[in-house]
């Protein structure tokens, strides 16, 4: 998706001047993680301005490179909410409680793909032995963990299987990475996958999916469990639940490819949990 | 220079010359705008490599020294993207070790290659220079926090660069290519121009096959006037020409007259009037054969006058030269040319007075031949004047050393005309006889002169002739 002049304009206007609109309230500070689609100005202006209009109060969104500063901040209370991996909630789960999780084609779950260049005959992970690979974030289930877990569940590591790993901290990034040559495969979000290969034809094109990992958990929308009950955070998780019931929600959700935001459990992420053992990471 | 080259006319071979200096300056100012062209694109070069590894360098320093190969490689994407068409073809960014971290072509550039088959003819951004491949390579290192943490190799695209080369010398080509034709045209005109009178020389030196002729005094080249004095000097000259010309035809005439009248004086002298003579003598031993003395006289006289007759012919024989004979002047001659002349006085009722009063020391001094020649012409042609009844007379003497010899006669006078074949050196009057040029020519060359006087009714014609002058001997 292409961005414009008007989008970045209405990104930076909301982003610099959180607390227009809710000037009798704090703003609400919410944290994407950069591995959804980090590069999209008008995917995020629109989950912020529904989020606003959720809420009722300004929303900052706060952008970090890696899960592990997103988990940071939010433990630390800098952010009030945010939108994390199912293995981050997984690790500090005593410490956080579900907001909501995404639904994607009707169902609150994706999957982790191994891909390779378009033109390469891998047909399996074990084809793809002493080649390079692009992981997405070293906190990411579907960037990290699910591939790791196949490794070590085949008793290898990746630093032993592939001659060399590299983290692009982004599964777009990933795509990049492979689609131009820079590792042989990458493990990705499914979910951006399919969504690349809607807004960005060219580049997911220059892939091809090796494997697909079994249906896990969507991405969830997390708060600190002690501020569940905050009502800052509690209008933000009414508001995520309610994205699909509002214009600028039902906007949002069209951009992002999603159907809305469902209360979920935390069994919905069993199978995280499953390989996170297999990994050894469980804490 | 070739001899073929030499033998082209002026107006052709300084226009070529001048063209071909004209070239030769166009060649040396294009080679010159070349070599500011490939200083300017090596200076943009080198700013262009120094700005592109500086740049990266800030940008890729702590990413290098972490070895995170993908923060290089999204640098090295954005930064290749952000120059899209221009100038940067691929970058390669190594260790310190020399492996490869990333690339912007990472399939030409596997990460953990060797970066070394990229260093391959790879110069320092500062001295980088164009070397007409299309693609340059740039090394360099890559320096953070005061060290060395890695290198990086870059491809620069130049056929942009190369191709303006090529268009500027193509433009210069051509343009030089005009200016030396307009400027050989213009200089052509302009020699032409400047060598039209040397033309217009040439034309009056060829006009007639030779023959100069002088130039009209309305092709002189009036606001030249140096030339102008060519001109005159060459009008002159073909004056001269003319001049000499003239004499060499009054003297090949003169030579002509001098053969005719020797031959006719050979004729009437050496062979007709001995002949004379010897019927004289003949007719005398006819009429009087019963007188001894004057048969044997008349013998005698024969026999000399045949003797002549063979000395002519051998004369004749050996080319022609009578006076090769040699033979001194004697009284003797006088007397046998009184012999000869006489029938012509006595066929025209004349009165001859004849006086032979020289010494035989001064005769002897001048060979007898043209003596007797020039002094037998003067007598026919006196009694030839003096006509039937006339006076003719003949006065030989010497003072000292000269022969005085004067021959008279009652005549009309000589015509301008005989005087001037006589007297004068200068061209022949046309019509007329040549034996008063003939005694001319030879006192002349005898060194004596002849002079003409006019008193009394009477024509004298006075021959001095030196008799100490050697070769008259």
């Amino acid at each position: 998706m292409a961005w414009t002049r008007r989008m970045c304009l209405s990104a930076a206007g909301v982003l610099a001047c959180p607390a227009l609109g809710a000037p009798s309230r704090a703003a609400i500070r919410f944290a994407l993680t950069p591995v959804f689609l980090d590069n999209d100005a008008a995917v995020i202006a629109a989950l912020q301005a529904a989020l606003a209009e959720g809420t009722g109060r300004a929303v900052e969104l706060v952008q970090r490179r890696t899960y592990q500063e997103i988990t940071g901040a939010l433990l630390d209370g800098s952010v009030d909410a945010a939108w994390t991996c199912g293995y981050p909630y997984l690790r500090h789960r005593a410490d956080l409680s579900l907001l909501g999780v995404p639904v994607w084609n009707g169902r609150p779950l994706y999957q982790s793909y191994l891909i390779a260049a378009a033109h390469d005959p891998a047909g399996g992970l074990a084809d793809l032995r002493g080649g390079t690979h692009a992981f997405s974030d070293p906190e990411s289930n579907s960037g990290y963990v699910v591939t790791a877990s196949d490794l070590a569940r085949l008793g290898e590591t990746p630093e032993a299987f592939f001659a060399r790993t590299i983290f692009t901290f982004g599964h777009r990034n990933v795509v990049r990475a492979v689609g131009g040559g820079l590792t042989r495969s990458g493990s990705v979000d499914g979910y951006v996958w399919e969504v690349l290969g809607v807004v960005e034809p060219a580049l997911a094109a220059r892939t091809r999916v090796v494997s697909r990992s079994e249906w896990l958990g969507f991405p969830p929308f997390v708060a600190r469990a002690d501020r569940i009950g905050d009502p800052a955070v509690a209008a933000c998780g009414a508001a995520l639940l309610g994205l699909s019931r509002s214009r600028a929600g039902h906007a949002a959700l069209a951009l992002m490819y999603l159907d809305g935001v469902v209360a979920a459990e935390a069994s919905l992420f069993d199978g995280i949990a499953a390989r996170m053992v297999d990994l050894g990471a469980m804490p | 220079m070739a001899s073929w080259f030499r033998t082209l006319p002026v107006t052709v071979r300084v226009p070529a010359v001048t063209a071909a200096l004209m070239i030769v300056t166009g060649l040396v100012a294009s080679q010159g705008v070349l070599t500011s062209l490939r200083r300017v694109q090596d200076a943009r070069l080198v700013e262009t490599a120094r700005l592109h590894v500086e740049g990266l360098s800030v940008a890729l320093g702590p990413f290098v020294l972490r070895e995170d190969v993908w923060e290089v490689y999204d640098i090295l994407e954005r930064a290749h993207a952000a120059s899209d068409g221009q100038r940067l073809l691929h970058t390669v960014v190594a260790d310190a070790r020399g492996q490869v971290l990333a690339a912007s072509d990472p399939r030409r550039a596997p990460v953990g290659s060797d970066v070394a088959a990229f260093e391959a003819g790879a110069a320092a951004p500062s001295v980088i220079t164009m070397t007409g491949d299309p693609t340059l390579r740039v090394v360099s290192p890559l320096a953070y926090q005061g060290r060395e943490v890695g290198r990086v190799v870059t491809e620069l695209d130049v056929t942009d660069l190369l191709a303006e080369r090529r268009r500027v010398a193509l433009w210069l080509l051509l343009g030089s290519a005009a200016a030396t034709s307009v400027l050989t045209f213009a200089g052509w005109l302009a020699v032409t121009r400047l060598l039209r009178p040397v033309s217009v020389l040439v034309r009056a030196m060829d006009a007639t096959a030779g023959a100069p002729r002088p130039v009209p005094d309305g092709d002189f080249p009036r606001d030249d006037p140096q030339l102008a004095r060519l001109f005159a000097t060459y009008n002159r000259m073909t004056t001269a020409v003319g001049a000499r010309a003239e004499a060499e035809r009054r003297l090949a005439e003169r030579e002509r007259f001098v053969s005719l009248g020797r031959l006719s004086s050979a004729l009437a002298h050496e062979i007709n009037n001995p002949l004379g003579g010897l019927l004289n003598a003949a007719d005398t031993i006819v009429a009087y054969a019963d007188r001894p003395e004057v048969v044997r006289q008349s013998g005698q006289l024969m026999l000399r006058g045949l003797g002549h007759l063979r000395d002519v012919a051998q004369a004749m024989l050996d080319q022609n030269r009578l006076d090769r004979t040699g033979e001194p002047l004697r009284r003797v001659d006088f007397e046998d040319l009184r012999l000869l002349f006489e029938p012509e006085v006595t066929g025209r009722s004349q009165c001859l007075a004849w006086q032979v009063a020289a010494g035989d020391a001064t005769l002897a001094a001048l060979p007898a031949t043209p003596v007797r020649q020039v002094t037998l012409n003067l007598l026919l042609n006196a009694s030839e004047a003096a006509g039937h009844g006339g006076r003719v007379g003949l006065s030989v003497t010497n003072c000292a050393a000269v022969l005085s010899i004067t021959v008279e006669d009652t005549g009309p006078g000589l015509d301008p005309d005989d005087l001037a074949r006589l007297l004068a050196s200068g061209p022949l009057p046309p019509g007329g006889g040549v034996g008063l040029r003939l005694a001319h020519d030879t006192v002349r060359g005898l060194g004596g002169r002849i002079s003409h006087m006019r008193s009394n009714a009477t024509t004298a014609i006075r021959v001095d002739l030196p008799a100490g002058v050697p070769g008259n001997a």
